[in-house]
């Protein structure tokens, strides 16, 4: 009876997800997906209503805490308890309603009337006598003691999302606000460590449908002599989100990367602000731009975007680092300015199980733009990397990205993940220096030291190290199983036990990896590759390794196969892909 | 041109390196310690008459071990994640991965009323329970999930179960409350949110040391038939 009450309460609230069958809840998987709305279960409101009016009549006699009734006692009337446990081992004459607590009917307990119990148990012991109704139900009931002893219901809480928002919030009406002070993108050489404020406008007019407004304030805190318009940023952004799709329009003025690799951008933060080593070039953005997007279904979305920003040099200033602060930073290429205008069109499917720890599914994400521009003052580079462009107007390139992931299970405990990404020029003009792609780093190659291969010409020499490939190619393949580590020390628990908190790391990924990949000018000068063609696989640079990937933190080892390079420690601060 | 990674800029002494990666694995161990907590599957009842049989997921203890309870009155959310493999068993070479199913349980304690919310996250539907009593919340936990992924094709089978118990910080409540949403957005734009860049991955790698409970735990049913 005790199961079957729990499980028919949970049938009650998720009839076609979770079927409860006695104490057995089905998951089926064949199930459309639901809208995310949170149904909540809990006693019918007539109980709710039963018990207060139960527990607040003066006719009854309330207790709180734990009671106990030993054997060869007798109590007659009605009895009430709120919190804690009714231990029953003599004879009670009347209802008797037990709220937010648990009660035991032990051997030699003799209970003549009805009995209801809402969120706790009914634990009954043999040779305990009962006589009436029983009720019991398990979810607890939102009920606080009032200062006069009576019970008044109190309102439930905020729901998961809004419970999740560290960020300070308030409502009016239908409208939510959210106020924020962070810090922003990334450390970088350029801006230092950017602080970004200001509020965030929600109005949900049903529970799939979502406008947003949000004003974010940037506020620069590296020195001068960075060359960008102003140590104040922006970025306004209106977004109206419906079930299967949306709309948004951005103006901004920020700080943008060259590439988004050989890190993620929080690891090129960490790696900045505590080694002074910051992997990615910067330029200045400002301008606006709009998106719409479609989401047939949970895993599939298609972007079209249109933006006209102008884009502009920025320059590297010495902000502080933790350690190596009295080293001087590697300088910031320059980039080919002007104002662009882009339109692009991409589509993400992502079957992936989870973002972060993923073991099984697929991530593609390809992306197609076409820029134009009419006042590109142009780089001069050498003729080997790029012609000459074309200034004055009628400027234009076409670019694709390309992010194909598989992640698989071999075994019950061995995975295999793999990745091949592309990058680069497709037609028209050749692209611009801030577009330019290069190999070589912790991530996607790394046997090889950073920026490796960035297509310079011998003799070319910058001490920025820009990349100056047209395009880029790399395949990754790793191999994953668990190992128990145990690298730290578990505190004792309170019984003296070692039971108790362990201090370090326990568990690990033990990764074995390994990668290819190339960078090249394409055309049909010495050592360029045609364009219509990818380098053959004999001309791909490969590395292998081995690392320990505890999920926060991993560390690895890389070798490079194709030259003589050293063998290479890469500390990462998230899954290589 | 000067060559470096994230922590070191070169390892200049490989043999410090392979040293370290040596010691590290000395120190391997076979598996976590023995915890009170425990995960089963079986297999239901043969209810087909191709022999194909269900799954049936059940943790057990979880609220024996301390530490989850310390975690929750400390006002950390934990997150129980299971996963149910299909994997199909072929004699001699590597088993073939069928298909998985996964949900979420996430617990938290609302110390105003001293109760718990347990909120049951399953494609895209999201139940909340609450229990007032530790025995009622035990005894929710100890609910049985019968998963509908019976194979049909012909062949032997069997199911991996697992179940990861972790301690979430609000940052990964938000991130995991849109992803089950399905919000794909921000993976999208391939940018991280504000204020998660240097924040988000400081902050699970100090919890993650600093010892807030995490488990993980794996079994696998028998293998059964399907003809």
């Amino acid at each position: 009876m005790r199961h079957l009450a729990g499980g028919l309460l949970l049938l009650l609230a998720m009839p076609p997800l979770l079927r409860a069958q006695d104490s057995v809840i089905v998951i089926d998987p064949d199930l459309p997906p639901g809208d995310s709305a949170v149904v909540r279960g809990g006693p019918p409101p007539d109980v709710v209503s039963e018990l207060l009016a139960f527990y607040n009549d003066s006719a009854t006699t309330r207790v709180q805490g734990d009671v106990s009734f030993p054997p060869g006692s007798e109590f007659s009337g009605r009895l009430a308890i709120f919190r804690g446990s009714l231990r029953l081992a003599g004879r009670v004459r009347g209802d008797i309603v037990v709220i937010n607590a648990t009660l035991y009917l032990l051997p030699g307990a003799d209970v003549e009337g009805d009995v209801l119990v809402v969120g706790g148990r009914l634990i009954r012991s043999p040779g305990a006598l009962h006589r009436g109704r029983e009720r019991v139900q398990w979810d607890a009931v939102p009920v606080l003691r009032a200062p006069d002893g009576t019970l008044v219901l109190r309102e439930r809480r905020r729901p998961l999302a809004e419970l999740a928002a560290a960020r300070t919030s308030f409502q009016t009406g239908r409208v939510r606000t959210e106020l924020l002070l962070a810090t922003g993108g990334t450390y970088n050489r350029v801006e230092g460590l950017p602080i970004v404020f200001g509020p965030t406008f929600e109005l949900r007019p049903s529970s799939r449908t979502l406008a947003r407004l949000d004003f974010r304030g940037i506020l620069r805190t590296a020195g001068e002599g960075n060359r960008l318009s102003s140590n104040f940023g922006y970025g306004i952004r209106a977004e109206l989100h419906f079930p299967s799709g949306g709309v948004a329009g951005r103006i901004y003025s920020e700080v943008a990367p060259f590439e988004d690799q050989p890190l993620s951008a929080a690891e090129n933060g960490w790696s900045a602000f505590l080694l002074q080593r910051d992997f990615r070039d910067w330029f200045e953005r400002r301008g606006g731009g709009g998106a719409a997007w479609v989401q047939p279904t949970r895993t599939l979305r298609v972007e079209v975007s249109v933006r006209r920003d102008h884009e502009s040099s920025v320059r590297a200033t010495d902000p502080w680092s933790l350690l190596r602060n009295s080293d001087r930073w590697r300088r910031n290429p320059l980039s080919d300015d002007g104002h662009y205008f882009t339109t692009g069109v991409q589509a993400d499917l992502d079957t992936r199980n989870d973002r972060e720890h993923s073991t099984t599914g697929w991530l593609l994400r390809a992306r197609y733009e076409h820029s134009t521009s009419d006042d590109l003052a142009p780089l001069a580079l050498p003729g080997a990397v790029r012609p000459p462009l074309t200034t004055g107007g009628g400027y234009a390139f076409d670019r694709l990205t390309l992010d194909l992931r598989r992640y698989s299970r071999l075994t019950p405990s061995l995975r295999v993940n793999a990745r091949l990404r592309a990058d680069g020029w497709i037609a028209g003009d050749r692209m611009p220096v801030q577009r330019r792609v290069s190999l070589g780093g912790p991530d996607l190659l790394p046997g090889y030291g950073f920026r490796a291969f960035t297509c310079a010409p011998r003799g070319f020499v910058d001490p920025s190290e820009p990349a100056l490939c047209d395009r880029s190619i790399v395949a990754q393949l790793e191999v994953r199983t668990r190992l128990g580590l145990n690298l730290g020390y578990r505190l004792r628990d309170r019984e003296g036990g070692r039971g108790g908190r362990f201090i370090g790391i326990e568990e690990a990924d033990l990764v074995i990896l390994g990668d290819a990949g190339k960078a090249w000018l394409a055309g049909d000068g010495p050592g360029q590759v045609p364009v219509n063609r990818i380098p053959s696989l004999n001309e791909w640079r490969t590395d292998v390794g081995v690392g320990l990937d505890a999920g926060a933190i991993g560390a690895y080892l890389a070798k490079s196969l194709s030259e003589d390079e050293p063998v290479r420690f890469v500390v990462r601060l998230q899954r290589r892909f | 041109m000067r060559a470096f990674s994230l922590l070191h800029p070169r390892l200049r002494r490989p043999w410090l390196a392979l040293a370290l990666t040596a010691g590290l694995g000395a120190s391997l161990a076979p598996g976590v310690a023995a915890q009170a907590v425990r995960l089963t599957v079986r297999l239901a009842a043969d209810s087909t008459s191709s022999g194909s049989r269900a799954p049936v997921v059940r943790s057990e203890n979880l609220l024996s071990d301390g530490r989850w309870l310390s975690a929750l009155r400390s006002g950390l959310p934990v997150r129980l994640h299971y996963r149910v493999e299909v994997w199909r068993s072929r004699g001699g070479w590597f088993d073939a991965f069928e298909r998985q199913v996964e949900w979420d349980v996430v617990l938290r304690h609302e110390p105003l009323l001293d109760q718990y919310t347990v909120l049951t996250i399953f494609s895209g539907r999201v139940q909340e329970r609450r229990y007032a009593t530790l025995d009622a919340l035990s005894a929710a936990l100890a609910f049985a999930y019968q998963v509908s992924v019976r194979p049909a094709a012909i062949g032997r089978y069997y199911y991996t179960a697992t179940m990861e118990i972790s301690t979430l910080s609000d940052s990964d409540l938000d991130e995991l409350q849109r992803f089950l949403e399905g919000d794909l957005g921000e993976v999208a734009q391939g940018e991280e949110g504000v204020g998660d860049a240097l924040g988000r991955g400081a902050t699970r790698f100090l919890l993650r040391l600093a010892g807030l409970p995490s488990l993980r735990l794996e079994v696998r049913s028998t293998t059964f038939a399907v003809r």
